[in-house]
């Protein structure tokens, strides 16, 4: 299926009906989040199993072989399994901040793969600081946790919330330091532009120091190890997530790999040429630069050990905020002057 | 300031131990353990049961080295008896209690890790080694878990045949598996983070506490009940205790990896020196020979330190039992470890203390 073919059921339906101008583009756009929520969907589900998968081979173990051919649909038997579980809402919590935080955070983090584009033609939104909007919403994501943690009114989730914040403060500025150094270089926010200003070299090669450190903080913004501080589940049980019942556990699992598909979709797109490659579609590239990423995201999760909260905190202000720093500087001093 | 309960369902408590932390921001003021979830009242139990229908109950004291327990009760009751073990007996049993140190010390090193956030990686790998080590004491007693292969005088039966050349193998494959180990873990920089200056036990206060095994010599002090008041053959074999001089939780870990090691040395040097001859002990029955020694003692070196048994004897059955468990006095030192500690090391200290509830709540 070409991109071609993908841009022509996304018209499909306002053809069909007839429809032009402000109405078609609407009707447009929801025929574009629908297929994207299917791509993401089947992403998440190829993560989860991805992810057992290869944890159990790195553990000498097999992981799920039952349900399915290589256990394929075990994924899909735990999401039912979790379906039917009861659904408690614990005494002390703040009902509806508790239960509407975990569905905001999985749209904010919807939305946010949405603003991203999947082809040169395939853009939804071709905003002119497309990456900003992205990265504030971003870094939204931790606060809306505080929020949960707290409104959970378990001790266990409040001092992941307070993690939360402490997480944000640490990592946030890096971050932000390195976008701007990627703007500079590709001269726009526009995320189209940011790619196509890497036909020649990716942005990794022309600045390795800025790709350690995005990769880095966005192992903390993922919340996957050695940054898993927030949930924790050897120290506080499950996080943010101890008092989260069946049905908004299921949509937290999902959360995690939406997460987990934003990250490694934004190093790609920011770091390691976005669709850019020889023979195969675009679309195909990026995503299978994707799944490259989050098969060493898992991995690093599955080798390595948590870093303290503190340690987190000081390793962000003194070894990743100067460097960040002398990577924009390098950046400019090479390749803007 | 917050109180939070910890446990006793709680993924890293090992077991059923409750703590009760104060937590000042990140920050442990005062944590408590509360004992007891576990108490299954064996030493009084034990007084009510012939001599040698205790030792199943003495194995469950200590789940994850439970020939070692078994091991020290026989002793108790052989002193008792005025039995005395046979040549070859006493080597075999080296070998399978220094098995049996190894399987122990392998578990600890995976829920140790486990318990720093390694997702279950190094507990797998440990898991699988450590198995090999149960298929040997299995093949040995005929059990994987609970082996109750020691009779008075001897073992339940003698190594088998080729035991030697099976357990040389899988010592030669433990050897590079600890190196493994040590290289994985100790060159990655958040495990050494997470590990060195934390939970500092001083040599006065692993003293004063009466703390033993890895965790005293982890504090600079040397003493092993092996080399001190050697048992068995102990005082033939060449080896010395392991000792680290910091105290923290590395030293604890450093600790147990050498004597992974010193371990697996003084299996392959007793089944070396083994002299031929018989190690079967005697059968068990209700009526033994009477009690000789109406008091006695015994202290052992178990995996997690100095198991003191102190057995008063009636002619048939035990008059009163009292244990000193290595784990049980081990805790007692969390609360001044923890003192200070960060909340997530809180769970990094109490792994690197290595006890069992069974023997904590007896």
């Amino acid at each position: 299926m070409s991109i071609g073919d993908l841009l022509s059921i996304i018209t499909f339906v306002s053809d069909s009906l007839g429809l032009s101008g402000t109405l078609a583009n609407i009707v447009n756009t929801v025929v574009y989040a629908v297929l994207i929520a299917i791509l993401i969907v089947v992403f998440d589900y190829l993560f989860g199993w991805l992810e057992r998968k290869t944890i159990a081979k790195i553990q000498a173990r097999h992981g799920p072989t039952y349900v399915g051919t290589y256990g394929i649909l075990q994924n899909l038997a735990d999401f039912v399994k979790l379906l039917a579980k009861e659904h408690v809402v614990p005494k002390n919590a703040d009902k509806y901040l508790f239960l509407g935080t975990i569905p905001m955070m999985l749209s904010i983090s919807i939305f946010l793969i949405l603003l991203l584009p999947f082809a040169p033609t395939l853009i939804e939104s071709n905003i002119g600081l497309g990456m900003l909007v992205v990265f504030v919403l971003l870094s939204f994501m931790p606060l809306v946790i505080f929020v949960n943690g707290f409104a959970s009114g378990n001790k266990f989730a409040g001092i992941s919330a307070q993690r939360s914040v402490i997480m944000l403060a640490s990592y946030e500025i890096p971050l932000l330091l390195v976008l701007a150094a990627v703007g500079a270089l590709a001269g726009s926010y526009n995320i189209a532009s940011i790619i196509s200003a890497q036909n020649n070299y990716w942005f990794a090669v022309m600045m390795p120091i800025g790709f350690v450190i995005f990769f880095i903080a966005m192992l903390a913004e993922v919340e996957r190890p050695p940054f898993d501080m927030r949930e924790a589940d050897n120290e506080l049980i499950a996080g943010w997530l101890t008092d989260v019942s069946a049905p908004y556990y299921t949509l937290a699992l999902f959360l995690d790999y939406s997460r987990m598909f934003l990250g490694s979709l934004l190093i790609v797109i920011l770091f390691l040429g976005g669709w850019n490659g020889p023979l195969l579609p675009p679309i195909v590239w990026l995503l299978l630069k994707c799944f490259i990423v989050a098969f060493f995201i898992i991995v690093i999760r599955a080798t390595t050990v948590r870093m303290r909260i503190d340690k987190l905190l000081r390793f962000g202000w003194i070894w990743l905020m100067p460097l960040a720093l002398l990577n924009l500087i390098i950046t400019y001093l090479i390749f803007i002057r | 300031m917050t109180t939070i309960n910890i446990g006793p369902i709680h993924p890293s408590t090992h077991g059923v131990l409750r703590l009760v932390a104060e937590i000042d921001g990140d920050t442990v003021v005062r944590v408590e353990p509360h004992i007891g979830f576990l108490h299954r009242g064996v030493e009084k139990l034990v007084e009510t049961r012939m001599y040698m229908q205790s030792p199943p109950y003495m194995e469950k004291l200590d789940y994850v080295a439970p020939m070692a327990y078994d091991e020290v009760y026989v002793a108790a009751v052989e002193k008792a008896l005025g039995v005395d073990v046979k040549e070859r007996a006493m080597y075999v049993r080296v070998v399978l209690l220094e098995l049996q140190r190894i399987a122990s010390h392998l578990l600890w090193l995976g829920t140790m890790a486990n318990d720093l956030g390694q997702l279950f990686t190094v507990f797998m790998w440990a898991f699988r080694d450590r198995d090999m080590v149960l298929r040997l004491l299995e093949e040995a007693a005929g059990a994987r878990m609970f082996y109750v292969n020691m009779r008075l005088g001897g073992l339940i039966r003698d190594l088998p045949e080729g035991f030697q050349e099976k357990a040389d193998e899988v010592l030669d494959y433990l050897d590079k598996r600890v190196k493994e180990y040590e290289d994985y873990l100790e060159k990655n920089p958040i495990f050494m983070q997470r590990m060195r200056g934390v939970g500092i036990l001083s040599r006065e206060d692993a003293l004063n506490l009466g703390v033993t095994g890895p965790v005293l010599r982890g504090s600079g002090v040397k003493y092993d009940v092996r080399k001190n008041s050697p048992y068995y053959v102990y005082d033939k074999l060449y080896f010395e205790p392991q000792v680290r001089n910091e105290g923290d939780c590395f030293a604890r870990y450093k600790v147990r990896m050498l004597e992974l090691r010193s371990s697996i040395r003084l299996a392959r040097m007793a089944m070396e020196k083994m002299p031929a001859g018989d190690a079967v002990g005697m059968q068990i029955r209700l009526i033994l020979p009477e009690a000789k020694n109406r008091i006695v003692t015994v202290n052992r070196e178990l995996p997690r330190g100095e198991c003191f048994m102190y057995l008063v004897a009636d002619p048939q059955k035990p008059y009163r039992l009292s244990i000193r468990d290595p784990s049980f006095i081990n805790l007692a030192a969390f609360g001044e470890l923890a003192k200070g500690a960060r909340t997530a090391d809180l769970f990094a200290i109490l792994g690197s203390l290595d006890m069992v509830m069974g023997g904590v709540d007896r």
